[in-house]
């Protein structure tokens, strides 16, 4: 296993859209994309990931369409939509913003308080 | 927010669907999982089950998967549906009324909405019908003008397009015989500048109206395609004969196109052109005007202002011509002094201004009767709630908050009016064919499209949600009011019951009930007393048992002498036709919607200013066919011939008024064209015009043997027996005689009164069938509570009884409850109706609208009606049985 993080509340959901927006994916290709995505640094408990697929489809962020698996087995597809790209780069924009004040406060030296 | 809703609805009614879709995507990926760990090395059995384990419980996940897919609001409203069904078949009783009242409430202003739209607010189906506009002048909408005047204002620059049309009865030649048409001449431009859809062919192209060559064209209506041609889709190219020519047909008109003209239905149509061919003069006169009406379709970006302003313009200058001197100089000069513009998206309205006020009067009735519905609804619903006070607490002690159980209420109000307005439709059906056939033939023919249809049916649910909200809400909010000890709620005894006698609110919906079915009661008693005052009037004539037929014989095939054999054969043969009993012709009768006046100069009487009388033309036996009365001299005879001098018969009220107490007989007087005209008879004076008339029109009756030949007359036939029977042998006899005379109408005469009276009659008919539902829906209101209070009582009377009250003594108490309360809502009711029935007097005829009579029999009505409704639930109160009552604790 090695060095795996726990997400953060709310992170989950981006990271699927990150993951959907490459490529249409089913549910466990979202999954392996996010590990190989993050190196395998994440650790994304499986059962949580499917009731958030479901919500991110009824905000109509993704779409989600039947298709066929690399093993000829049916399997649902989920796509990004519009509204699902713009609410990614907000939220990867929010994210940046989140992290740069957290590294700019982490990096606080003595002299500068 | 889409697809939000359409996850909600599928969640709804796809379940089985969405739990299936589900399984599948989580069992993929739990196998493709399992078979990425067996490619790694792992065993399969240990494969499977660490895939599992690291999946987590499916269950969970499934109902996490299913409220994040916000299914949990369907699924609860799923319970509540079912749950509602399940209420609703466990008190059948209480539903179907509940049911039958909102259908009876929605159904009736279902019907009158449906009629509403039709009469006010449906726009003509053509293209962009609010670019349209009427061309008038200050005489109102029924602005006259004249083919030159038209010609003007085409040239106006800031119309895109202007078009004239002229609505009239058309002579169609059909297998039957020549059957009158209503149709219109329109310019050359109509269809294009109106923008007519057409199903088939073409419309008029725009070709000048002035050149004839190529006027034997027609366009005709979906209706009458369907009624003359079934639809034959080749009926384009085919041949009808029109006032006696052959026309082709070109065009048949897109459904719902009737022409502008709301009072009449456009069945064919022919260019203008036409006219020309009888008379080519038509297109240069300037000084006849007509109802050629005029339509204009604004330039896009002008406004109406800058269009009225250049419009004026011509105008002015069309007036200011020499022609127009005897307009500028006429008493009616005012009507001719500027060009306006009137709204021409949902035709002339001269139907709206008659039927405007009947038709909210209506309205108003109509929502009374609504409301009762939905006090009815709320009582019996209020009753129901009551007694589910158990239910609700064993609910609320399981768990179930507030906000939900009003929910389920909520559900079960919605439910019960949805179901309501669906039992609603047929009953709007129903009541919008009665309107149409009461309203069938009056002066106005009412042709309206009163098809329920998309915009109703939005009408109908919109007033079954509202209803179904709005009366579920009150018991629903009083039933989870307050928590009721689960413990209290679950005793026997009535000590959970509120401790009084009623269901509070019960008491006072019943009684509002009552007051409005009084005031329904007293304004439809009214009416209908209205309407007998009106039918049962003395006229000046003796309406019974007279047919009527009309024939006209104004087409260009008939000369003078072909038409005065005509009138005189067809009098010898109907005089021999079994039953009849005296027979006449006439160019009008009383009440035929017909409106004439003709100069009159009286010698020897001082002539100060213009006079007019009425004129009528008919046969010696005129006055006997319709009992009218001679009063002096007598009628005139076989003798009043053409070669003979003139003589005339005059009215009571025509006497009086140029002779006063002078004898009349003998006088003379000058009449239209005629100079010397000598009066031999007067006889009593008759409505003519309308039956409430309150002056009598003053009448000269002048013999047909001595006037020009009328181009139509009307014969009546005073039957013996059964006038109806004659109707047919009167049509029959007229096609054999002359094929080619048109009998534009055959009726009684009592036929043609009722038709004038059309409003009275759906004033009356419709007020008294709303109020009769409203006396219903009262009852069962009474019933409902009653009945309730009956058994919440069981126990106390049966005490009472056990303690020696009487049965007769326990009937009474219930009986007197049941009294009071409809006392009190019919005092209420008759001190507002007093008030309303203040906006009637305008309908009512010799009756004024504090008729005492009307409203004692009102009261009486209603208690003896309140009685029997209330005698049931009380017998029944007075054979409660003490000792099984008791011992039920």
């Amino acid at each position: 296993m090695g060095t795996t993080a726990d997400l953060l509340p709310g992170t989950l959901d981006m990271l699927i859209l990150k993951a959907v927006s490459l490529k249409p994916l089913h549910g466990y290709g979202v999954l392996l994309r996010i590990q190989q995505i993050s190196g395998n640094a994440l650790a994304i408990p499986q059962g949580s990931l499917y009731p958030a697929l479901y919500r991110l489809e009824r905000q109509g962020l993704i779409d989600a369409e039947w298709g066929e698996s690399e093993n000829a087995r049916r399997a649902k597809y989920y796509r990004v939509t519009t509204a699902g790209r713009r609410r990614l780069k907000d939220e990867v924009a929010g994210w940046k913003r989140l992290t740069g004040a957290i590294d700019a406060a982490l990096a606080a030296t003595p002299d500068e308080v | 927010m889409a697809p939000r809703l359409r996850f909600f609805l599928r969640g709804l009614f796809r379940r089985r669907h969405f739990e299936g879709a589900m399984s599948d995507e989580l069992q993929f990926h739990i196998d493709a999982f399992t078979e990425d760990l067996v490619r790694s090395g792992v065993p399969r059995v240990e494969a499977v089950r660490r895939a599992q384990l690291e999946f987590g419980g499916v269950e969970s996940v499934k109902e996490q998967c299913r409220q994040s897919h916000g299914l949990r609001l369907a699924d609860e409203l799923r319970q509540d549906l079912r749950y509602a069904v399940r209420t609703m078949a466990r008190t059948p009783v209480v539903t179907a009324a509940v049911i039958v009242s909102l259908a009876l409430g929605i159904g009736a202003n279902t019907a009158l909405f449906g009629f509403i739209d039709a009469v006010f607010f449906r726009t003509v189906p053509v293209r962009n019908a609010h670019e349209l506009l009427f061309l008038a002048h200050h005489s109102g909408p029924a602005a006259s003008s004249n083919y030159p005047l038209y010609e003007r204002y085409a040239a106006v620059e800031p119309f895109a397009g202007v078009t004239a049309y002229l609505v009239g009865s058309f002579r169609v030649e059909q297998a039957g015989g020549v059957e009158p048409v209503t149709g219109q001449f329109v310019s050359g431009n109509y269809h294009d500048v109106a923008g007519v859809p057409m199903t088939l062919g073409r419309g008029f192209s725009s070709e000048p109206d002035r050149d004839p060559s190529r006027a034997l064209v027609a366009v005709i209506s979906d209706a009458f395609w369907a009624r003359a041609f079934g639809r034959d889709p080749h009926a384009v190219g085919r041949t009808i004969t029109v006032n006696g020519r052959r026309v082709e047909i070109v065009g048949i008109t897109g459904r719902r196109f009737y022409g502008f003209d709301s009072q009449s239905r456009v069945d064919i149509t022919l260019p203008i052109s036409v006219i020309g061919l009888d008379d080519p003069a038509f297109f240069d006169d300037h000084t006849g005007w007509m109802p050629l009406r005029l339509v204009a379709r604004l330039k896009p970006g002008i406004t109406e202002a800058q269009a009225l302003a250049a419009a004026d313009n011509a105008f002015q200058q069309f007036m200011g011509e020499p022609e127009q001197q005897w307009v500028r100089q006429s008493p009616n000069a005012d009507r001719f002094r500027s060009a306006a513009f009137l709204p021409a998206a949902r035709g002339s309205d001269g139907r709206r201004e008659l039927t405007e006020k009947p038709v909210r009067l209506l309205v108003a009735m109509a929502g009374i009767l609504l409301l009762i519905a939905c006090a009815n609804v709320a009582n019996l619903l209020l009753v129901r709630g009551a007694s589910r006070r158990k239910e609700v607490a064993v609910r609320a002690a399981i768990g179930a908050g507030r906000a939900r159980l009003i929910r389920q209420f909520a559900t079960e109000g919605l439910l019960l009016a949805l179901c309501g307005g669906l039992v609603g439709l047929p009953v709007a059906t129903w009541t919008s064919r009665a309107i149409l056939s009461i309203l069938d033939g009056g002066p106005t023919p009412f042709v309206l499209d009163v098809t329920l249809d998309a915009r109703a049916l939005a009408f109908t649910t919109v007033i079954a949600a509202l209803t179904g909200i709005s009366f579920t809400l009150v018991p629903a909010l009083r039933a989870t009011a307050g928590s009721v000890a689960l413990v209290t709620a679950l005793r026997p005894s009535e000590s959970t019951l509120p401790r009084r006698r009623f269901p509070a609110g019960g008491h006072v919906l019943v009684s509002s009930q009552i007051a409005l079915c009084v005031v329904l009661l007293v304004s439809s008693g009214l009416l209908a007393r209205s309407l007998r005052n009106l039918k049962t009037l003395d006229a000046g004539f003796d309406r019974d048992q007279v047919v009527l037929a009309n024939v006209d014989t104004s087409g260009p095939e008939f000369s003078p002498g072909r038409r005065m054999t005509l009138y005189d054969t067809l009098l010898d043969r109907l005089r021999f036709l079994p039953g009849a009993v005296s027979v006449a012709s006439s160019t009008r009768t009383p009440i035929d919607f017909s409106s004439r006046n003709n100069r009159i100069v009286v010698h020897g009487v001082n002539p100060v200013g213009f006079h007019a009388v009425s004129p009528n033309v008919v046969t010696p036996e005129y006055f006997r066919t319709l009992g009218i009365r001679l009063l002096r001299g007598r009628v005139f005879g076989d003798d009043a011939r053409a070669d003979r001098p003139k003589v005339a018969v005059v009215s009571e009220s025509m006497a009086r008024f140029y002779f006063g107490d002078e004898d009349p007989i003998g006088r003379t007087f000058a009449l239209g064209s005629e100079d010397s005209i000598t009066i031999v008879g007067v006889v009593e004076d008759v409505r003519h015009e309308q039956l409430t008339e309150s002056t009598p029109p003053k009448m000269v009756y002048t013999p047909l043997a001595q006037s020009t030949v009328p181009r139509g007359v009307t014969v009546m036939v005073r039957a013996a027996g059964n006038s109806r029977a004659l109707e047919g042998a009167i049509r029959a006899e007229i096609r054999r005689l002359d094929p080619g005379a048109m009998v534009s109408y055959v009726r009684t005469m009592d036929q043609q009164l009722d038709a004038a009276l059309a409003r009275e009659r759906l004033l009356a008919v419709l007020s008294s069938g709303f109020s009769a539902l409203a006396l219903l829906l009262a009852c069962v209101g009474l019933y409902g509570t009653l009945s309730y209070s009956v058994v919440r009582r069981a126990r106390e009377i049966g005490v009472r009884m056990a303690l020696g009250a009487g049965s007769a003594t326990v009937l009474r108490q219930i009986m007197r409850q049941s009294l009071m309360m409809v006392a009190t809502g019919a005092l209420i009711g008759g001190v507002l109706s007093l008030w309303v029935s203040r906006a009637l007097s305008a309908f009512l005829f010799e009756l004024s609208a504090r008729d005492p009579a009307t409203l004692t029999a009102v009261i009486t009505l209603l208690l003896v009606t309140a009685c029997a409704a209330g005698y049931v639930p009380a017998r029944r109160a007075a054979r409660v049985d003490p000792a099984r009552v008791l011992k039920a604790e």
